[in-house]
């Protein structure tokens, strides 16, 4: 993604998009608090400042703010990623249920969530292959997959 | 190993040469050699012409130095690496890795993928289950 970017600027270009984008949406909402688009905006600079000087740094942490990861550094943000997926899903699931009991109105965000995470996992099963477990070789063979004892 | 009860006598084949130098290569991995002593028996095994002269080359190295894995993958790796006087830093940047990957490895807290390990073997010129044991566990998993 982004390969027209150099590898150390491509996080902090996402976050200052990022936070663009919010800001205007805020802005377009108009009303007293506009002054919270800026508010956005200096935070995204700022977080976007730090990302790009932590992706200088001769660390784990650093070789993921730069796009530099190795296997290792993409194994481990993988993981980071599944447990806070799993943490997200069972506080969704905590949220829609307090929700459900206190007979709220807000509990439709939570199944948003929920929904997100499982047509991800499901997303994620389809586009990493298991769906292609291809053909058994028996079947091309034609020997018997089964014993006769028991067919 | 090659040699066998009145067998001393017979010739010996490209394989039967290949096979001692594994070993030969196994002992060097775990320091029963230095390096010119290494050198000078891998020579001494392609001029051998017989399972005796062969054996010779061996005569003072454990039968099956391959069983004897205590040093680890870590250790292995860190061996090789202080044996070429290179720093963690280097050999990230010869294998593509970060200096923290080979921390990870040295330290015993990562297994390195199948190519990774091919990587790293080829470099120091050893096969990757003479370098690798998959048995082993990892100490961050």
């Amino acid at each position: 993604m982004m390969p027209f970017i150099p590898p150390r600027l491509r996080k902090p270009v996402g976050i200052a998009l990022a936070g663009v984008v919010f800001a205007a949406a805020w802005l377009a909402r108009g009303g007293p608090l506009w002054w919270i688009s800026i508010l956005a905006v200096i935070l995204a600079a700022a977080r976007a400042v730090f990302l790009y000087w932590a992706g200088g740094q001769d660390t784990d942490v650093g070789a993921l703010a730069g796009s530099r990861a190795d296997e290792r550094q993409k194994l481990v943000s993988l993981r980071s990623w599944a447990l806070a997926c799993n943490l997200a899903a069972i506080a969704a699931f905590v949220g829609l249920t307090v929700a459900i009991a206190v007979k709220a109105t807000w509990w439709w965000p939570f199944v948003v969530i929920l929904a997100v995470i499982g047509l991800g996992y499901l997303l994620g099963l389809s586009n990493y292959g298991a769906a292609e477990e291809g053909t058994p070789d028996d079947v091309d063979t034609g020997h018997q997959t089964r014993s006769p004892v028991n067919s | 190993m090659v040699q066998e009860e009145g067998r001393g006598h017979l010739r010996a084949s490209y394989a039967d040469r290949e096979q001692v130098i594994d070993v030969l290569k196994a002992a060097f991995v775990e320091d029963r050699l230095a390096r010119d002593e290494f050198e000078a028996r891998v020579g001494q095994v392609f001029a051998s012409r017989t399972y005796a002269e062969l054996a010779a080359a061996t005569a003072d190295v454990p039968a099956r130095p391959n069983a004897d894995r205590s040093a680890g993958t870590p250790a292995r790796v860190r061996q090789q690496r202080t044996r070429r006087e290179m720093s963690q830093a280097e050999l990230a940047a010869v294998l593509g890795v970060s200096r923290q990957t080979v921390i990870s490895i040295e330290s015993g807290c990562y297994l390195p993928s199948l190519p990774l390990a091919f990587r790293i073997a080829r470099f120091f010129d050893l096969k990757v289950d003479t370098m690798f044991d998959p048995d082993e566990p990892e100490a961050g998993a």
